[in-house]
C-alpha cells in the first residue's frame, strides 16, 4: 500500500523530469520561427501568474488583475484574425472572440455582450498574455545582440527550446525575459519576465494543454444570446478623447533617452516611447480618473512621493501620476526603472522640464 | 448482505431526516427568492442561482450548488462515519461479524450502502430543486431563453438536460472522496463523531488550503479542488480538462483509503 502510494505521489515529479531534446537552433533562427508561427492553428490551455501588486483604482481593476492574479485561459486559435480566448474563474467565464472586423468579448458574471471595434491604442487584456501572443509580441523587436539560446525543456509533452532576450536600453526595468518555444512550430510554450533585481519571474504564463489541430470556425464565432446586454466598449476612446481634449500640448521626440514611438491615428498629447520590453507611455488624464488614482498609488507602502509626483513600482512595471497645480494631470507608466520615470517626468512640457 | 444494509440505512428515520434537512436550505433560498424577487447576478452567489428566474428547472442544479460546499458533504461524512464505528459503539460489530460472511464481505456492503446513500441524496436534492424550482418560480419574461451557456452560446433543451445529468453525476462522483475519508476512518476508531469529524477537518483543510496561494503546488491533491468544476460542464466546448482530473483524484482517493480500511479492518482486534 505505502508503495503503491509513494508510486502515485512521485509520477508527476517522474513524467516532469523526462529530458527534453535539444536541437542546434540559433537564437536567431529561434526568434524567426517565433515571429512566423502566429498563423499557426491550434487549441489548448493556459495559464499565467503574475506577481505585480499594481495599485489602480477601481476603474483599472481588470488590469490590475491580469497581472496581480493566476489567469486561467481557453484558447482556440486559427490566426491572429480569427481566434478565441475564454478567461475561466470558478464560476464564470469572459471570452473575447476576435475576427477581422472587430471583437466581441462575452462576460457571462454581468451577462453582457461587448463590441470592440479595433483601435490604435487598447489596455492589456488576457489575450495578450497567452505564451504565443506575448512571446511574438516581445520578441518583435528584438535585436540579435539582445538575444541568447538557454537549454530545452519539456513543456506540454513537447521539446521547448530556450531563447533569452536581456534588454539592451539602461532604463529598461526588464532583466531578462526567458521564452521556451516549440521547436517544431515556434509557437512559444512559456514565457517568464524578470525584473531586474528579482528572482522569481514578475510574469510566468505557459499552456498547460496544447493541441496542433486546426479548431473548428463555429467554435469560434459568436452571437449575442438573446436576453444578454449588447454594448460598445468605449474604455480606448476615453483615453483618446483626453489626449485631444484634456491636454492637446505635442509630447517631445524623446524621454529619458527613449525615442517616441509612432502611433497612427493618436493624438499628440498621447505618446509612447522605447523599443521592445522596454516602453514607456505617457497619457494626460480626466482629473476624475487622477484623484482616485492618487489616492491608490499614495496609500501604496511603496510609494515615492516628492516634487515630481507620485510613483510606484510594483516589480518590473512602474506607474507614476505628475500633478502640476492648475495644469491638469498626467499618467505615466511602463517597464522603465524609477529614476528613468522621474527623469521622464521632469522632461515632460509645461512642467518646468527641457522643453 | 448488501441488501441487509441498505436496507438498515434507508429504514433508519435519521438518514431520512438527514435528507430532508439537505432538502430544507435549497427551498428556504427559492422561497426567499420568490419572496424578494431578488436574484443574485450571474457569477455571485450560488452557481446557477442567477438563471432560475430565466430557467426555473435550473434550480436542480442551483440546489445541489447551494449544499455542495458544506451540508453534502457533512450529510455523507455523518452516514460514512457511522458505518461500522456504529455498530462497534452499539455493540453489534462482534455479532454481525459472528456470522461467516466475513469482514471484507461487510465492508463492502457498507461501501456499497454508503455509495447508494451519496446517490440517492445527490437524486434527491436535484428532484426536489427541480420541483421546487419550476412549482414557486415563474420565469420572467423578456429575458430569452434559459439555454445560454456559461460561453454565452445557446444549449437546446436536450444539451441542457443531458450536461445536468453529467453535472449531478458529477457532483455524486465528488462525493466518493469524502465517503471513502468517513469510512477508513470508521474502521480506526469505535466513535462515529470522531470518524465523522476526522472526515470534516479533512475537508475544511482542504478547503482552506485551496484558497491559499502558497498551498498551490499541493492544490491538484486536494480532495475539494475539482469539486466546482461541474460547472464546466455548463461552457461550450465542455471543459473537459478539470473533470477528467476530478473524477481521477477521487478515483485514487477511494481506492487508497478504501485499501487502507480494508487493511485495517481485517486484520483488527474486534473488542466491542
Amino acid at each position: 500500500m505505502a508503495a503503491l502510494v509513494a508510486v502515485l505521489a512521485s509520477l508527476p515529479a517522474v513524467i516532469g523530469a523526462l529530458p527534453a531534446s535539444d536541437a542546434r537552433t540559433s537564437a536567431a533562427q529561434l526568434r524567426a520561427a517565433v515571429l512566423a508561427s502566429a498563423a499557426v492553428p491550434f487549441s489548448g490551455f493556459a495559464e499565467s501568474a503574475g506577481g505585480l501588486d499594481l495599485p489602480v483604482t477601481d476603474q483599472l481593476t481588470s488590469v490590475a488583475d491580469l497581472f496581480s492574479d493566476r489567469t486561467t485561459m481557453r484558447v482556440w486559435w486559427r490566426g491572429p484574425q480569427d481566434n478565441r480566448v475564454d478567461v475561466v474563474t470558478a464560476g464564470g467565464e469572459t471570452g473575447t472572440h476576435r475576427d477581422a472586423t472587430g471583437t466581441w468579448t462575452w462576460e457571462y458574471e454581468r451577462g453582457t455582450a461587448t463590441r470592440g471595434l479595433p483601435t490604435p491604442l487598447a489596455l492589456p487584456e488576457p489575450p495578450d498574455l497567452l505564451p504565443s501572443a506575448l512571446g511574438q509580441r516581445l520578441l518583435s523587436e528584438a535585436t540579435d545582440a539582445e538575444l541568447s539560446r538557454l537549454g530545452a525543456r519539456r513543456i506540454v509533452g513537447r521539446d521547448a527550446l530556450g531563447l533569452r532576450l536581456t534588454p539592451q536600453e539602461a532604463a529598461s526595468s526588464v532583466r531578462q525575459v526567458d521564452l521556451w518555444v516549440d521547436g517544431d512550430t515556434g509557437l512559444p510554450l512559456q514565457v517568464q519576465l524578470f525584473g531586474k533585481g528579482a528572482d522569481r519571474p514578475a510574469l510566468d504564463t505557459r499552456f498547460l494543454d496544447l493541441d496542433l489541430s486546426e479548431p473548428a470556425a463555429e467554435t469560434i464565432a459568436f452571437t449575442p444570446p438573446s436576453g444578454a446586454r449588447v454594448r460598445v466598449a468605449q474604455e480606448a476612446d476615453v483615453v483618446l478623447e483626453a489626449g485631444r481634449r484634456i491636454r492637446p500640448v505635442p509630447l517631445p521626440a524623446e524621454l529619458a533617452g527613449l525615442p517616441r514611438r509612432q502611433l497612427g491615428g493618436v493624438p499628440p498629447g498621447i505618446g509612447l516611447f522605447g523599443r521592445g520590453v522596454t516602453l514607456l507611455a505617457v497619457a494626460p488624464l480626466p482629473a476624475r480618473l487622477a484623484g482616485g488614482l492618487r489616492d491608490a498609488l499614495t496609500q501604496s507602502p511603496d510609494a515615492v512621493a516628492d516634487s515630481a509626483g507620485v510613483r510606484v513600482a510594483a516589480g518590473p512595471v512602474v506607474l507614476m501620476l505628475v500633478d502640476p497645480p492648475g495644469r491638469g494631470p498626467y499618467v505615466l507608466t511602463g517597464t522603465v526603472t524609477l529614476d528613468a520615470l522621474a527623469e521622464a517626468a521632469a522632461q515632460l512640457p509645461e512642467l518646468g522640464g527641457t522643453r | 448482505m448488501i441488501a441487509v444494509e441498505l436496507r438498515k440505512l434507508f429504514r433508519r428515520p435519521r438518514t431520512w431526516a438527514t435528507i430532508a434537512v439537505l432538502n430544507a436550505l435549497p427551498i428556504l433560498v427559492a422561497v426567499l427568492l420568490v419572496l424578494t424577487d431578488l436574484a443574485p447576478r450571474p457569477g455571485q452567489g450560488p452557481v446557477f442561482l442567477s438563471a432560475v428566474f430565466v430557467n426555473p428547472a435550473l434550480f436542480a442544479l442551483a440546489a445541489l450548488a447551494i449544499v455542495l460546499p458544506l451540508f453534502l458533504p457533512i450529510a455523507v461524512a455523518v452516514v460514512a462515519g457511522d458505518a461500522v464505528a456504529g455498530e462497534a459503539q452499539a455493540g453489534t460489530l462482534r455479532y454481525l461479524l459472528a456470522r461467516p460472511a466475513g469482514r471484507t464481505r461487510l465492508l463492502v456492503a457498507k461501501l456499497v450502502a454508503v455509495l447508494v446513500f451519496v446517490l440517492i441524496t445527490v437524486l434527491i436534492v436535484a428532484a426536489v430543486g427541480y420541483l421546487v424550482g419550476t412549482t414557486l418560480i415563474t420565469p420572467r419574461p423578456g429575458l430569452g431563453n434559459g439555454g445560454t451557456s456559461v460561453s454565452g452560446t445557446s444549449l437546446t433543451q436536450q444539451e441542457l438536460v443531458e450536461r445536468a445529468l453529467l453535472a449531478i453525476g458529477y457532483v455524486a462522483i465528488s462525493m466518493l472522496g469524502v465517503a471513502a475519508f468517513g469510512l477508513f476512518f470508521s474502521t480506526l476508531t469505535d466513535s462515529p463523531l470522531g470518524a465523522t469529524m476526522g472526515a470534516l477537518a479533512v475537508l475544511v483543510a482542504s478547503s482552506l488550503l485551496f484558497t491559499l496561494d502558497a498551498a498551490s503546488p499541493i492544490a491538484p491533491y486536494l480532495p475539494t479542488r475539482y469539486w466546482l468544476s461541474f460547472v464546466d460542464f455548463f461552457r461550450d466546448p465542455i471543459l473537459w480538462r478539470d473533470i477528467t482530473r476530478g473524477m481521477a483524484l477521487q478515483g485514487v482517493y477511494v481506492g487508497v483509503l478504501l485499501g487502507a480500511a480494508w487493511a485495517n479492518f481485517t486484520t483488527k482486534d474486534i473488542t466491542s
